[in-house]
Protein backbone atom coordinates (compact mmCIF):
# COMPACT_ATOMS: atom_id res chain seq x y z
CA UNK A 1 0.00 0.00 0.00
CA UNK A 2 2.90 2.65 0.96
CA UNK A 3 4.88 1.27 -2.13
CA UNK A 4 1.37 2.39 -4.39
CA UNK A 5 1.09 5.50 -2.51
CA UNK A 6 4.82 6.51 -3.21
CA UNK A 7 4.60 5.42 -6.57
CA UNK A 8 0.99 7.45 -7.27
CA UNK A 9 2.48 10.50 -5.42
CA UNK A 10 5.21 10.57 -8.04
CA UNK A 11 3.23 10.61 -10.77
CA UNK A 12 1.02 13.49 -9.28
CA UNK A 13 4.32 15.64 -8.69
CA UNK A 14 5.69 14.46 -12.16
CA UNK A 15 1.65 15.35 -14.08
CA UNK A 16 2.25 19.09 -16.00
CA UNK A 17 -1.53 19.37 -14.89
CA UNK A 18 -0.50 19.77 -11.18
CA UNK A 19 1.99 22.88 -11.55
CA UNK A 20 -0.95 24.01 -14.30
CA UNK A 21 -3.21 23.86 -11.50
CA UNK A 22 -0.80 26.39 -9.15
CA UNK A 23 0.05 28.61 -12.18
CA UNK A 24 -3.69 29.09 -12.68
CA UNK A 25 -4.63 29.92 -8.91
CA UNK A 26 -1.59 32.42 -8.75
CA UNK A 27 -3.15 34.01 -11.56
CA UNK A 28 -6.10 34.20 -9.93
CA UNK A 29 -4.56 35.88 -7.48
CA UNK A 30 -3.35 38.47 -9.23
CA UNK A 31 -6.44 39.48 -11.13
CA UNK A 32 -8.64 39.35 -7.57
CA UNK A 33 -5.27 41.70 -6.19
CA UNK A 34 -5.85 44.37 -9.21
CA UNK A 35 -9.56 44.06 -8.80
CA UNK A 36 -9.76 44.70 -4.98
CA UNK A 37 -6.68 47.29 -4.66
CA UNK A 38 -8.69 49.52 -7.09
CA UNK A 39 -11.94 49.17 -5.74
CA UNK A 40 -10.63 49.91 -2.32
CA UNK A 41 -9.70 53.09 -3.72
CA UNK A 42 -12.31 53.83 -5.62
CA UNK A 43 -14.67 53.28 -2.96
CA UNK A 44 -12.71 54.86 0.21
CA UNK A 45 -11.69 57.51 -1.99
CA UNK A 46 -12.77 61.25 -2.91
CA UNK A 47 -15.88 60.02 -4.40
CA UNK A 48 -17.06 57.38 -2.33
CA UNK A 49 -16.99 60.16 0.57
CA UNK A 50 -18.78 62.80 -1.29
CA UNK A 51 -21.21 60.80 -2.48
CA UNK A 52 -22.28 59.08 1.40
CA UNK A 53 -21.87 60.29 4.55
CA UNK A 54 -20.61 57.22 6.38
CA UNK A 55 -18.75 53.64 5.38
CA UNK A 56 -17.68 50.75 7.38
CA UNK A 57 -17.21 51.74 11.13
CA UNK A 58 -13.54 51.14 10.19
CA UNK A 59 -11.45 52.48 7.57
CA UNK A 60 -9.24 49.51 7.64
CA UNK A 61 -12.13 47.23 6.28
CA UNK A 62 -10.46 46.96 3.30
CA UNK A 63 -7.07 44.95 4.60
CA UNK A 64 -4.97 41.79 3.32
CA UNK A 65 -7.10 39.58 5.51
CA UNK A 66 -10.51 40.77 3.63
CA UNK A 67 -8.74 40.33 0.55
CA UNK A 68 -7.33 36.98 1.46
CA UNK A 69 -11.21 35.93 2.55
CA UNK A 70 -12.69 37.71 -0.71
CA UNK A 71 -9.98 35.46 -3.20
CA UNK A 72 -11.02 32.61 -1.24
CA UNK A 73 -14.75 32.49 -0.98
CA UNK A 74 -15.08 33.44 -4.44
CA UNK A 75 -12.46 30.97 -5.75
CA UNK A 76 -13.51 27.67 -3.94
CA UNK A 77 -17.09 27.99 -5.72
CA UNK A 78 -15.63 27.36 -8.85
CA UNK A 79 -12.25 27.03 -9.76
CA UNK A 80 -11.03 24.91 -7.13
CA UNK A 81 -13.64 22.43 -8.10
CA UNK A 82 -12.08 22.30 -11.20
CA UNK A 83 -8.43 21.52 -10.18
CA UNK A 84 -10.05 18.97 -8.00
CA UNK A 85 -12.25 17.05 -10.94
CA UNK A 86 -9.40 16.90 -13.41
CA UNK A 87 -6.98 15.80 -10.93
CA UNK A 88 -9.25 13.18 -9.40
CA UNK A 89 -11.21 12.34 -12.75
CA UNK A 90 -7.35 11.24 -14.57
CA UNK A 91 -6.66 8.90 -12.07
CA UNK A 92 -8.40 6.17 -13.09
CA UNK A 93 -9.80 7.23 -16.27
CA UNK A 94 -6.08 8.28 -17.03
CA UNK A 95 -4.19 5.19 -16.84
CA UNK A 96 -7.15 3.22 -18.60
CA UNK A 97 -6.56 5.62 -21.63
CA UNK A 98 -2.79 5.46 -20.83
CA UNK A 99 -3.41 1.65 -21.47
CA UNK A 100 -1.51 1.23 -18.27
CA UNK A 101 -4.62 -0.05 -16.14
CA UNK A 102 -4.75 -3.25 -17.22
CA UNK A 103 -0.97 -3.72 -16.12
CA UNK A 104 -1.51 -2.34 -12.97
CA UNK A 105 -4.12 -4.81 -11.98
CA UNK A 106 -1.97 -7.32 -12.45
CA UNK A 107 0.18 -6.60 -9.66
CA UNK A 108 -0.58 -8.67 -6.51
CA UNK A 109 -2.47 -5.40 -5.06
CA UNK A 110 -6.09 -5.40 -4.27
CA UNK A 111 -8.27 -2.75 -6.69
CA UNK A 112 -9.63 -1.09 -2.99
CA UNK A 113 -6.42 -0.80 -2.62
CA UNK A 114 -5.77 1.14 -5.80
CA UNK A 115 -8.89 3.26 -5.25
CA UNK A 116 -8.05 3.82 -2.14
CA UNK A 117 -4.43 5.50 -2.75
CA UNK A 118 -5.57 7.29 -5.97
CA UNK A 119 -7.94 8.94 -3.87
CA UNK A 120 -5.55 10.06 -1.00
CA UNK A 121 -2.96 11.32 -3.86
CA UNK A 122 -6.17 13.10 -5.32
CA UNK A 123 -7.14 14.03 -0.89
CA UNK A 124 -3.32 15.31 -0.82
CA UNK A 125 -3.94 17.74 -3.99
CA UNK A 126 -7.18 19.25 -3.18
CA UNK A 127 -5.27 20.25 0.80
CA UNK A 128 -1.64 21.78 -1.44
CA UNK A 129 -4.10 23.65 -3.67
CA UNK A 130 -5.88 25.40 -0.61
CA UNK A 131 -2.88 25.37 1.24
CA UNK A 132 -0.55 27.02 -1.19
CA UNK A 133 -3.89 29.49 -2.22
CA UNK A 134 -4.51 30.25 1.48
CA UNK A 135 -1.24 31.34 2.05
CA UNK A 136 -0.63 32.89 -0.69
CA UNK A 137 -3.48 35.51 -0.65
CA UNK A 138 -2.19 36.21 2.96
CA UNK A 139 1.35 37.19 1.99
CA UNK A 140 0.09 39.30 -1.02
CA UNK A 141 -2.38 40.68 0.92
CA UNK A 142 -0.36 41.47 4.26
CA UNK A 143 2.63 42.61 1.44
CA UNK A 144 0.05 44.67 -0.96
CA UNK A 145 -3.07 45.61 1.35
CA UNK A 146 -1.67 45.65 4.94
CA UNK A 147 -2.46 44.10 7.89
CA UNK A 148 -5.58 44.43 9.84
CA UNK A 149 -8.49 43.16 11.50
CA UNK A 150 -10.97 40.77 9.89
CA UNK A 151 -14.21 42.93 9.77
CA UNK A 152 -17.78 41.46 8.36
CA UNK A 153 -20.96 43.02 7.47
CA UNK A 154 -24.02 41.55 6.91
CA UNK A 155 -24.55 41.36 2.81
CA UNK A 156 -21.31 40.58 0.78
CA UNK A 157 -20.31 37.11 1.32
CA UNK A 158 -23.40 36.07 3.21
CA UNK A 159 -21.59 35.12 6.24
CA UNK A 160 -23.21 37.34 8.66
CA UNK A 161 -26.39 39.06 10.02
CA UNK A 162 -24.81 41.65 11.87
CA UNK A 163 -21.85 43.55 11.80
CA UNK A 164 -18.62 41.28 13.37
CA UNK A 165 -14.76 41.47 13.50
CA UNK A 166 -12.44 38.76 13.99
CA UNK A 167 -9.21 39.76 15.40
CA UNK A 168 -5.84 39.55 13.42
CA UNK A 169 -4.45 36.21 15.06
CA UNK A 170 -7.31 34.22 15.77
CA UNK A 171 -8.49 35.58 12.05
CA UNK A 172 -5.10 33.95 10.84
CA UNK A 173 -6.52 30.70 12.92
CA UNK A 174 -9.77 30.74 11.13
CA UNK A 175 -7.52 30.62 7.62
CA UNK A 176 -5.63 27.59 9.01
CA UNK A 177 -8.92 26.02 10.28
CA UNK A 178 -10.44 26.77 6.28
CA UNK A 179 -7.80 24.77 5.31
CA UNK A 180 -9.09 21.96 6.82
CA UNK A 181 -12.82 22.21 6.76
CA UNK A 182 -12.56 23.39 2.74
CA UNK A 183 -10.27 20.20 1.86
CA UNK A 184 -12.58 18.41 3.99
CA UNK A 185 -15.55 19.84 1.50
CA UNK A 186 -13.70 19.42 -1.84
CA UNK A 187 -13.39 15.78 -1.09
CA UNK A 188 -17.10 15.36 -1.86
CA UNK A 189 -16.04 16.72 -5.60
CA UNK A 190 -13.31 14.02 -5.56
CA UNK A 191 -14.71 11.39 -4.34
CA UNK A 192 -17.81 11.99 -7.38
CA UNK A 193 -15.04 12.70 -10.02
CA UNK A 194 -12.98 9.09 -8.97
CA UNK A 195 -16.38 7.50 -9.51
CA UNK A 196 -16.79 8.73 -12.74
CA UNK A 197 -13.26 8.40 -13.52
CA UNK A 198 -14.69 4.19 -13.14
CA UNK A 199 -17.52 4.53 -14.73
CA UNK A 200 -15.82 6.73 -17.32
CA UNK A 201 -12.54 5.68 -20.13
CA UNK A 202 -11.99 9.27 -20.72
CA UNK A 203 -10.21 11.42 -17.91
CA UNK A 204 -12.07 14.58 -20.23
CA UNK A 205 -15.82 12.42 -19.87
CA UNK A 206 -15.11 11.88 -16.06
CA UNK A 207 -14.00 15.49 -15.55
CA UNK A 208 -16.73 17.08 -17.26
CA UNK A 209 -19.43 14.74 -15.90
CA UNK A 210 -18.34 15.83 -12.45
CA UNK A 211 -18.09 19.65 -13.24
CA UNK A 212 -21.89 19.48 -15.14
CA UNK A 213 -23.00 17.40 -11.75
CA UNK A 214 -21.51 19.97 -9.64
CA UNK A 215 -22.33 23.43 -11.41
CA UNK A 216 -26.14 21.60 -12.36
CA UNK A 217 -26.59 21.32 -8.61
CA UNK A 218 -24.80 24.60 -7.56
CA UNK A 219 -26.95 26.68 -10.19
CA UNK A 220 -30.30 24.69 -9.35
CA UNK A 221 -29.61 25.65 -5.95
CA UNK A 222 -29.87 28.78 -6.45
CA UNK A 223 -32.75 29.57 -8.32
CA UNK A 224 -35.93 30.19 -6.27
CA UNK A 225 -37.77 27.44 -7.91
CA UNK A 226 -36.68 24.92 -6.47
CA UNK A 227 -35.78 26.15 -2.96
CA UNK A 228 -36.99 23.13 -1.18
CA UNK A 229 -34.77 20.88 -3.07
CA UNK A 230 -31.37 22.41 -2.05
CA UNK A 231 -31.15 21.33 1.70
CA UNK A 232 -31.07 17.47 -0.68
CA UNK A 233 -27.90 18.86 -2.55
CA UNK A 234 -24.38 17.89 -1.74
CA UNK A 235 -23.10 21.46 -2.98
CA UNK A 236 -25.65 23.29 -0.03
CA UNK A 237 -23.87 21.04 2.30
CA UNK A 238 -20.17 21.58 0.91
CA UNK A 239 -20.83 24.87 2.31
CA UNK A 240 -20.08 24.27 6.24
CA UNK A 241 -16.64 25.26 5.50
CA UNK A 242 -17.38 29.01 5.26
CA UNK A 243 -18.82 28.78 8.06
CA UNK A 244 -15.61 29.05 10.23
CA UNK A 245 -15.00 33.01 8.95
CA UNK A 246 -17.92 33.63 11.22
CA UNK A 247 -17.01 35.51 14.59
CA UNK A 248 -19.05 32.70 16.64
CA UNK A 249 -18.85 29.20 14.68
CA UNK A 250 -21.88 27.21 14.58
CA UNK A 251 -20.61 24.48 15.53
CA UNK A 252 -23.75 22.21 15.49
CA UNK A 253 -24.60 23.07 12.14
CA UNK A 254 -20.40 22.68 10.90
CA UNK A 255 -20.16 19.84 12.33
CA UNK A 256 -23.85 18.30 11.02
CA UNK A 257 -22.73 19.68 7.57
CA UNK A 258 -19.01 18.23 7.98
CA UNK A 259 -20.29 14.80 8.50
CA UNK A 260 -23.19 14.78 5.76
CA UNK A 261 -20.02 15.25 3.74
CA UNK A 262 -18.19 12.91 4.83
CA UNK A 263 -21.07 10.34 4.38
CA UNK A 264 -20.77 11.51 0.83
CA UNK A 265 -17.34 10.98 0.55
CA UNK A 266 -17.31 7.82 1.72
CA UNK A 267 -20.50 6.80 0.08
CA UNK A 268 -19.24 7.39 -3.21
CA UNK A 269 -16.02 5.93 -2.35
CA UNK A 270 -17.13 2.89 -1.60
CA UNK A 271 -19.27 2.81 -4.82
CA UNK A 272 -15.98 3.35 -6.42
CA UNK A 273 -14.55 0.49 -4.61
CA UNK A 274 -17.51 -2.15 -5.48
CA UNK A 275 -18.02 -0.79 -9.44
CA UNK A 276 -14.12 -1.18 -10.38
CA UNK A 277 -14.10 -4.55 -8.35
CA UNK A 278 -16.82 -5.60 -10.95
CA UNK A 279 -15.19 -3.64 -13.84
CA UNK A 280 -13.57 -5.74 -16.80
CA UNK A 281 -10.83 -3.86 -17.52
CA UNK A 282 -10.35 -4.13 -21.50
CA UNK A 283 -7.63 -1.69 -21.87
CA UNK B 1 -13.19 -7.20 1.62
CA UNK B 2 -11.92 -5.40 4.90
CA UNK B 3 -11.66 -2.48 2.87
CA UNK B 4 -15.21 -2.04 1.61
CA UNK B 5 -15.89 -3.50 5.87
CA UNK B 6 -13.83 -0.28 6.67
CA UNK B 7 -15.36 2.28 4.31
CA UNK B 8 -19.20 0.76 5.48
CA UNK B 9 -18.13 1.37 8.79
CA UNK B 10 -16.69 5.08 8.23
CA UNK B 11 -20.14 5.50 6.04
CA UNK B 12 -22.24 4.59 9.14
CA UNK B 13 -20.24 6.63 11.49
CA UNK B 14 -20.76 9.56 9.34
CA UNK B 15 -24.71 9.25 9.17
CA UNK B 16 -24.15 8.91 12.70
CA UNK B 17 -22.30 11.96 13.54
CA UNK B 18 -24.69 13.83 10.95
CA UNK B 19 -27.72 12.41 12.52
CA UNK B 20 -26.30 13.61 16.36
CA UNK B 21 -25.12 17.32 14.93
CA UNK B 22 -28.63 17.72 13.29
CA UNK B 23 -29.80 21.32 14.65
CA UNK B 24 -32.67 21.29 16.78
CA UNK B 25 -35.65 23.04 15.69
CA UNK B 26 -35.88 26.61 16.70
CA UNK B 27 -37.71 27.89 18.88
CA UNK B 28 -38.68 31.76 19.43
CA UNK B 29 -36.05 33.84 20.98
CA UNK B 30 -37.29 36.73 22.81
CA UNK B 31 -36.02 37.78 26.25
CA UNK B 32 -38.73 38.16 29.22
CA UNK B 33 -40.43 41.04 29.67
CA UNK B 34 -42.43 39.55 32.69
CA UNK B 35 -40.59 41.52 34.85
CA UNK B 36 -40.28 44.67 33.33
CA UNK B 37 -43.45 47.74 34.37
CA UNK B 38 -44.35 48.35 31.52
CA UNK B 39 -44.21 47.27 27.88
CA UNK B 40 -44.49 49.14 24.41
CA UNK B 41 -45.85 47.49 21.28
CA UNK B 42 -44.98 48.48 17.74
CA UNK B 43 -46.34 47.24 14.59
CA UNK B 44 -44.81 48.50 10.87
CA UNK B 45 -46.95 47.52 7.95
CA UNK B 46 -46.73 48.58 3.95
CA UNK B 47 -49.45 48.22 3.18
CA UNK B 48 -49.23 48.72 -0.61
CA UNK B 49 -49.12 46.24 -3.57
CA UNK B 50 -46.84 44.30 -5.30
CA UNK B 51 -44.77 45.58 -8.46
CA UNK B 52 -47.58 44.30 -10.87
CA UNK B 53 -50.38 45.93 -10.34
CA UNK B 54 -51.84 49.20 -11.57
CA UNK B 55 -51.57 51.47 -8.64
CA UNK B 56 -49.24 49.76 -6.14
CA UNK B 57 -50.07 52.16 -3.11
CA UNK B 58 -52.58 51.25 -0.92
CA UNK B 59 -56.19 50.43 -1.77
CA UNK B 60 -59.14 52.05 -0.13
CA UNK B 61 -61.15 48.68 -0.19
CA UNK B 62 -58.39 47.14 1.71
CA UNK B 63 -58.13 49.43 4.82
CA UNK B 64 -61.10 47.68 6.77
CA UNK B 65 -58.98 44.70 7.26
CA UNK B 66 -56.09 47.19 7.89
CA UNK B 67 -58.03 48.12 10.93
CA UNK B 68 -59.27 44.86 12.10
CA UNK B 69 -55.21 43.68 12.65
CA UNK B 70 -54.15 47.32 14.37
CA UNK B 71 -57.50 46.51 16.55
CA UNK B 72 -56.82 43.12 16.93
CA UNK B 73 -52.75 43.79 18.22
CA UNK B 74 -53.70 46.38 20.08
CA UNK B 75 -50.25 48.24 19.24
CA UNK B 76 -49.58 51.56 21.26
CA UNK B 77 -48.12 52.71 17.93
CA UNK B 78 -48.21 51.77 13.84
CA UNK B 79 -45.79 52.64 10.94
CA UNK B 80 -47.91 52.33 8.01
CA UNK B 81 -46.42 53.36 4.13
CA UNK B 82 -47.72 53.83 0.80
CA UNK B 83 -50.53 55.56 1.86
CA UNK B 84 -51.92 57.88 -1.22
CA UNK B 85 -52.32 60.95 1.02
CA UNK B 86 -54.39 62.43 4.03
CA UNK B 87 -57.53 60.87 2.96
CA UNK B 88 -56.68 56.91 3.48
CA UNK B 89 -55.42 58.17 6.98
CA UNK B 90 -59.07 59.77 7.32
CA UNK B 91 -61.17 56.75 6.60
CA UNK B 92 -58.39 54.48 8.50
CA UNK B 93 -59.06 56.49 11.86
CA UNK B 94 -62.36 56.26 11.42
CA UNK B 95 -62.58 52.34 11.10
CA UNK B 96 -60.57 52.81 14.63
CA UNK B 97 -63.04 54.59 15.88
CA UNK B 98 -60.92 57.64 17.58
CA UNK B 99 -58.83 55.15 19.42
CA UNK B 100 -55.75 56.16 17.82
CA UNK B 101 -54.18 59.68 16.49
CA UNK B 102 -52.30 60.07 13.35
CA UNK B 103 -50.59 61.83 10.83
CA UNK B 104 -49.03 61.30 7.30
CA UNK B 105 -45.61 62.53 6.14
CA UNK B 106 -45.28 65.82 4.16
CA UNK B 107 -44.95 64.82 0.07
CA UNK B 108 -41.66 64.41 -0.90
CA UNK B 109 -40.66 63.27 -4.64
CA UNK B 110 -42.73 60.27 -4.54
CA UNK B 111 -45.91 59.87 -5.45
CA UNK B 112 -46.71 57.48 -1.95
CA UNK B 113 -46.62 58.75 2.32
CA UNK B 114 -46.17 57.33 4.99
CA UNK B 115 -48.00 57.47 8.21
CA UNK B 116 -48.14 56.83 12.32
CA UNK B 117 -50.71 55.75 14.21
CA UNK B 118 -50.43 56.55 17.84
CA UNK B 119 -52.64 55.95 20.74
CA UNK B 120 -51.50 58.44 23.46
CA UNK B 121 -53.90 61.72 22.64
CA UNK B 122 -51.07 64.04 23.36
CA UNK B 123 -48.86 62.62 20.54
CA UNK B 124 -47.43 65.35 18.44
CA UNK B 125 -45.87 64.42 14.72
CA UNK B 126 -42.53 65.77 13.44
CA UNK B 127 -41.31 65.17 9.56
CA UNK B 128 -38.56 64.17 8.99
CA UNK B 129 -36.21 65.11 5.94
CA UNK B 130 -34.25 62.75 4.29
CA UNK B 131 -32.64 62.28 0.71
CA UNK B 132 -35.69 64.14 -0.94
CA UNK B 133 -38.17 62.20 0.76
CA UNK B 134 -39.80 62.89 3.88
CA UNK B 135 -40.05 60.34 6.79
CA UNK B 136 -42.54 60.97 9.65
CA UNK B 137 -41.87 60.86 13.48
CA UNK B 138 -44.23 60.93 16.40
CA UNK B 139 -43.25 61.47 20.06
CA UNK B 140 -45.13 60.24 22.50
CA UNK B 141 -45.62 58.53 26.06
CA UNK B 142 -47.75 55.43 26.22
CA UNK B 143 -48.09 55.74 30.15
CA UNK B 144 -46.74 57.93 32.89
CA UNK B 145 -44.09 55.42 34.13
CA UNK B 146 -42.80 55.08 31.02
CA UNK B 147 -40.17 57.71 28.89
CA UNK B 148 -41.02 59.87 26.06
CA UNK B 149 -40.78 57.82 22.64
CA UNK B 150 -39.99 59.03 19.14
CA UNK B 151 -41.16 56.77 16.74
CA UNK B 152 -40.47 56.88 12.58
CA UNK B 153 -42.04 55.79 9.96
CA UNK B 154 -39.68 55.12 6.80
CA UNK B 155 -39.48 54.14 3.56
CA UNK B 156 -36.25 53.90 1.66
CA UNK B 157 -36.28 53.72 -2.00
CA UNK B 158 -37.19 50.24 -3.85
CA UNK B 159 -35.35 50.53 -6.86
CA UNK B 160 -31.61 52.17 -5.88
CA UNK B 161 -29.19 51.47 -3.09
CA UNK B 162 -27.37 54.49 -3.17
CA UNK B 163 -30.47 56.43 -2.67
CA UNK B 164 -31.17 53.65 0.08
CA UNK B 165 -28.12 54.73 1.82
CA UNK B 166 -28.49 58.33 1.58
CA UNK B 167 -31.73 58.07 2.96
CA UNK B 168 -30.39 55.70 5.61
CA UNK B 169 -28.01 57.98 6.60
CA UNK B 170 -29.78 61.06 6.88
CA UNK B 171 -32.77 59.16 9.11
CA UNK B 172 -30.13 58.48 10.92
CA UNK B 173 -28.76 61.96 12.01
CA UNK B 174 -32.00 62.67 12.77
CA UNK B 175 -32.43 59.84 15.10
CA UNK B 176 -29.46 60.54 16.94
CA UNK B 177 -29.75 64.20 17.30
CA UNK B 178 -32.84 62.90 19.72
CA UNK B 179 -31.59 59.83 21.74
CA UNK B 180 -30.62 61.91 23.97
CA UNK B 181 -34.21 63.32 25.46
CA UNK B 182 -35.97 59.92 24.39
CA UNK B 183 -35.95 56.43 23.29
CA UNK B 184 -36.27 56.63 19.36
CA UNK B 185 -37.22 53.84 17.24
CA UNK B 186 -37.58 53.40 13.44
CA UNK B 187 -40.03 51.13 12.08
CA UNK B 188 -40.94 50.84 8.09
CA UNK B 189 -39.72 49.59 4.75
CA UNK B 190 -35.99 49.60 3.89
CA UNK B 191 -36.05 47.53 0.98
CA UNK B 192 -32.73 46.12 2.13
CA UNK B 193 -31.19 43.42 0.23
CA UNK B 194 -28.74 41.86 1.99
CA UNK B 195 -29.40 37.62 0.98
CA UNK B 196 -26.46 37.56 -1.02
CA UNK B 197 -27.10 33.72 -1.44
CA UNK B 198 -30.15 34.72 -3.80
CA UNK B 199 -28.02 37.09 -6.09
CA UNK B 200 -26.19 35.38 -9.00
CA UNK B 201 -23.19 37.57 -8.88
CA UNK B 202 -20.92 36.98 -5.77
CA UNK B 203 -20.52 40.88 -5.35
CA UNK B 204 -22.37 44.12 -5.80
CA UNK B 205 -22.06 47.34 -5.08
CA UNK B 206 -25.54 47.57 -4.08
CA UNK B 207 -25.23 44.78 -2.03
CA UNK B 208 -22.35 46.88 -0.24
CA UNK B 209 -24.32 49.74 -0.19
CA UNK B 210 -27.40 47.82 1.77
CA UNK B 211 -24.67 46.41 4.24
CA UNK B 212 -22.95 49.47 4.97
CA UNK B 213 -26.57 50.95 5.53
CA UNK B 214 -27.75 48.18 7.94
CA UNK B 215 -24.90 47.92 9.62
CA UNK B 216 -24.48 51.81 10.05
CA UNK B 217 -28.51 51.62 11.83
CA UNK B 218 -27.06 48.43 14.12
CA UNK B 219 -24.10 51.13 15.66
CA UNK B 220 -27.04 52.21 17.93
CA UNK B 221 -29.85 50.60 17.30
CA UNK B 222 -31.14 46.75 17.66
CA UNK B 223 -32.67 44.86 14.51
CA UNK B 224 -36.26 43.13 16.55
CA UNK B 225 -37.37 41.69 13.79
CA UNK B 226 -34.00 39.53 13.01
CA UNK B 227 -35.23 36.29 14.05
CA UNK B 228 -38.49 36.91 12.89
CA UNK B 229 -38.38 35.42 9.45
CA UNK B 230 -39.49 36.69 5.98
CA UNK B 231 -41.93 40.14 6.01
CA UNK B 232 -42.32 40.38 1.90
CA UNK B 233 -43.35 37.62 -0.78
CA UNK B 234 -40.26 36.50 -2.53
CA UNK B 235 -38.31 35.25 1.07
CA UNK B 236 -37.60 39.00 1.34
CA UNK B 237 -37.29 40.53 5.05
CA UNK B 238 -37.00 44.49 3.92
CA UNK B 239 -39.39 45.83 6.86
CA UNK B 240 -37.86 46.57 9.84
CA UNK B 241 -38.15 47.78 13.55
CA UNK B 242 -35.09 48.94 15.51
CA UNK B 243 -35.11 49.86 18.87
CA UNK B 244 -32.61 51.57 20.34
CA UNK B 245 -29.67 49.64 21.84
CA UNK B 246 -29.67 49.87 25.24
CA UNK B 247 -33.31 48.33 25.58
CA UNK B 248 -32.56 45.01 26.73
CA UNK B 249 -36.12 43.49 26.99
CA UNK B 250 -37.69 41.72 23.83
CA UNK B 251 -40.71 40.38 24.23
CA UNK B 252 -42.94 38.65 21.29
CA UNK B 253 -41.55 39.84 17.36
CA UNK B 254 -43.92 38.23 14.98
CA UNK B 255 -44.89 38.43 11.27
CA UNK B 256 -48.24 38.26 10.82
CA UNK B 257 -48.59 36.10 7.87
CA UNK B 258 -52.16 35.99 7.80
CA UNK B 259 -52.63 39.50 7.77
CA UNK B 260 -52.31 40.42 4.04
CA UNK B 261 -55.12 41.27 2.33
CA UNK B 262 -55.64 42.15 -1.93
CA UNK B 263 -52.67 41.70 -3.40
CA UNK B 264 -50.31 43.77 -1.04
CA UNK B 265 -47.01 42.08 -0.99
CA UNK B 266 -45.86 42.65 3.19
CA UNK B 267 -47.02 41.31 6.18
CA UNK B 268 -46.64 43.25 9.23
CA UNK B 269 -44.26 43.02 11.55
CA UNK B 270 -45.26 43.44 15.57
CA UNK B 271 -42.63 43.57 18.15
CA UNK B 272 -43.18 44.09 22.05
CA UNK B 273 -40.51 45.92 24.00
CA UNK B 274 -39.97 46.00 27.91
CA UNK B 275 -38.86 49.04 30.00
Amino acid sequence: MFALLKLELEKLFRAKSFYLSFIVLISFVVLMLWGFYTYAERKTGGQAVEQFKYTYESKQYFNGLTFALYSVLFSFTLLLPIFVSMSAGSQIAGESRAGTLRMICTRPISRASLVLTKFLVTALHAALLLTFFIGLNLIVGLIFVGWGNLELYPGPLNLVDAPGKIMRDEALMRFAYAILSGTWALLVIAALALLCSVVFDSPVQATVMTIAAYLTLYIVGRVEFFEHLRPYFFTTDMEFWRDVFKPDIPWQSFWHNAFVCGAYTIGLLLTTVVIFERKDIVT
Amino acid sequence: MWVKLFLLILFCLMIAGAVHFSEPSKSEQSDSIAETRASLRLLTWNIGYAELEDDTRAHDKDLPAVADVIQREDPDAVALQELTGNAQLKVLLGLLQGKYRGAVAQQGSGDRFEAILVKDAGATFTPVAAGGHYALAASFRPSSSMPEITFLSAHADAFNAARRRRYTEALIDWAQSRMQSSDVFIAGDFNFELKAANETNLYTDNLKHDSESYSHILRNFRDLGSGAGDTAINDRRIDYIFAPAKRAHVGRVEVLRDAAVGRMDHWPLLAEVGF
